[in-house]
């Protein structure tokens, strides 16, 4: 028999006690499990919706201002340049943005990486209320527009079909089935959206088709929405390579709702760790406590030890068994109390998200677990062993 | 074998100091049996601890086959511990969640034990007759045999000076018996015993009763005809 076989024995008939000692550090890993695990699954959430509301870009036709003078008077601005962007150019704007995708996530297939929409505005009088007609790629514009909501009706089908901003519907007093006509032409409301709170709920929006028909605009856009559907998508390349190699558009990062996104999370980030850290100290001091206790309610055995021919590092080494198993013990079941509450109230933090458990987290919950057991128990041992054998039986 | 020299030890200080031993001198020879006797509070205990390093003088020597055992460190301490001097205690001392046999063992563990320690423990178990109760916990047991595992353990490392400390003081007077014939035969095996009591039947069976009174030696007694 060695010494850790009779650690090991001695523990199982003192179960009670033992697992009251590793009590503390359940609790203490628990927490830290929990929280990070719940951190975890809000980060995986905010990241999906980053990847919706992910980097994009807008190109507009290249307008540029130029000032008007006559001798030393001014007489305004003049706005020169194309209004349209044509659409023969769209190929090589994809060429473009997939290109350098890419190149910076390293993909190889030749497929259309980036969504690509384009738009027409036309401002016109529909039921004799002027507004915002937009054309727009039914199938691209839904990528791109991940929070729409239809309301009522359904979505863009057919080339006669419009869809209507919720405030549009309201202020037209229009519903599904009506007709309206711009320009001569005639579509059909075919759904209504719910309310964006964006200019999106005073426009009406048809097929990009139609409205070029309707108003004689063949083959030219107003402007195109470039959707990359990924954080790490080299948008500031894609507009400076666009700016530089296609003439007549303007291409221009929009980045800011990423960015602000991306800045709340790393912040959220540091909160969880802050708080996962000042929890571990809390509870490492916890466990400190239990584990003291339970070393000074042995001093008189330490003592019998001594007389019996125990040296220090045996007793030492005998409590550090002991610490390693209560660690072990305290970890596994702070590990799985951690990944339950985090099954429990991930949910509630971060609404509808799923919380899956992390396998990784537990050897840090151990690591963690035996760590603080181990120290907690070792130095009040030590101690134990600097007081004199016949001091020691006469405490407690 | 074991000479004390002048020893003295002195707790606390100023108003609070207590004098327990005063300039004791005692020698213990190869085989001696000592009983030391004497009212509470006069020494006893406190000789005991400091002969055996549980305690630490406050003058004088303790000195153990020709070299000095008051000043040394814990590590050599042990090694004094771990065969040569061993200790039985009123209260048995025994690890409480530990069977009778891994107590006895445990000496043996903390030197060093190989594959027939344990049986060396169950056959020092036997000697003091307690092969049958080896798998029950010092709970179980009675002071009698509690204390009879206390004896076992000490002699396990078989040493050749055994320290007791009122062996018989939690017990009555037949249980008391039968461990004093166990410490008659471990002396008659050529083993040193030092012995505190205050019962004059118990110093009996001592070669030579040594009494103390406020520390200081005040009567020696050398009985020839002991029981």
């Amino acid at each position: 028999m060695k010494l850790y076989q009779l650690v090991f024995k001695d523990i199982l008939r003192r179960k009670k006690r033992v697992l009251y000692a590793a009590l503390g550090i359940v609790i203490a890993a628990m927490t830290v499990v929990g929280i990070l695990t719940i951190a975890t699954a809000g980060q995986a959430k905010i990241y999906a919706q980053l990847e919706k509301y992910g980097a994009n870009l807008s190109v507009v036709p290249a307008i540029s201002n130029v000032d008007m003078t006559l001798g030393d008077l001014s007489l305004g601005a003049l706005t020169v340049g194309e209004n349209y962007i044509p659409e023969a150019k769209l190929p090589e704007i994809r060429q473009i943005a997939d290109g350098e995708i890419r190149e910076a996530l390293g993909i190889k297939d030749d497929v259309d990486i980036a969504t690509i929409a384009p738009k027409l505005y036309v401002n016109t009088k529909v039921k004799g209320t002027s507004l915002l007609v937009v054309g727009v790629e039914p199938k691209e514009e839904r990528t791109i527009k991940t929070w729409w909501k239809i309301q009522e009706g359904k979505y863009l089908e057919e080339r006669d079909q419009a869809l209507l901003g919720a405030q549009t519907a309201q202020l037209l007093k229009l519903n599904i089935g009506d007709r309206i006509s711009f320009n001569g032409s005639d579509a059909t409301v075919a759904g209504i959206l719910e309310e964006t709170g964006s200019s999106d709920d005073y426009q009406v929006f048809v097929p990009i088709q139609t409205l070029q028909t309707a108003f004689g605009k063949e083959g030219v856009v107003s402007s195109i929405d470039i959707r990359a559907l990924c954080n790490a998508c080299p948008v500031e390349i894609i507009a400076d390579s666009i700016n530089q190699n296609i003439t007549g558009v303007r291409a221009l990062a929009v980045k800011q709702v990423a960015e602000t996104e991306m800045g709340m999370m790393e912040k959220m980030n540091k909160f969880m760790l802050a708080l996962a850290g000042i929890t571990l100290v809390i509870g490492a001091f916890g466990v400190v406590n239990t584990m003291m206790t339970s070393v000074h309610e042995r001093i008189k055995d330490i003592g019998i030890m001594r007389a019996v021919g125990a040296s220090r590092r045996q007793i030492i080494k005998a409590f550090t068994y002991e610490a390693v198993i209560i660690g072990i013990v305290g970890g596994i079941f702070g590990y799985m109390a951690g990944t339950l509450v985090a099954y429990g109230v991930g949910p509630l933090v971060f609404e509808g998200t799923d919380v899956s458990y992390i396998p990784q987290y537990l050897p840090l919950s151990l690591l963690l677990a035996i760590f603080v057991a181990v120290v907690s128990t070792a130095y009040p041992a030590f101690r134990a062993t600097t007081i004199k054998v016949s001091d020691s039986f006469r405490s407690l | 074998m074991l000479e004390v020299k002048n020893a003295s030890k002195v707790y606390g200080e100023g108003d609070t100091k207590v004098v327990a031993l005063n300039n004791v001198s005692l020698q213990v020879n190869k085989g001696d049996f000592i009983a030391v006797m004497g009212p509470s509070g006069s020494g006893k205990s406190t000789l005991l601890n400091v002969i055996g390093g549980l305690d630490r003088l406050s003058g004088g020597e303790v000195v153990l086959d020709g070299k000095r055992l008051d000043n040394l460190d814990e590590n050599a301490l042990v090694e004094i511990r771990r065969g040569k001097i061993a200790y039985v205690f009123q209260q048995y001392h025994l690890l409480p969640s530990l069977t009778a046999i891994e107590n006895v063992f445990l000496p043996l563990l903390f030197c060093g034990a190989n594959r027939e320690s344990l049986d060396k423990a169950m056959g020092i178990l036997k000697v003091v007759g307690l092969e049958k109760r080896a798998k029950h916990k010092p709970s179980q047991l009675s002071g009698g045999e509690q204390q009879r595992v206390a004896i076992a353990r000490a002699i396990v490392n078989n040493p050749s000076l055994i320290l007791a400390d009122e062996p018989t003081g939690n017990m009555d007077q037949k249980t008391g018996a039968e461990i004093l014939s166990l410490f008659d035969q471990l002396n008659t095996q050529g083993r040193g015993i030092i012995m505190v009591t205050h019962s004059p039947e118990v110093a009996k069976h001592a070669r030579e009763i040594v009494f103390l009174k406020d520390g200081q030696i005040v009567d020696r007694v050398e009985q020839k005809g002991r029981i």
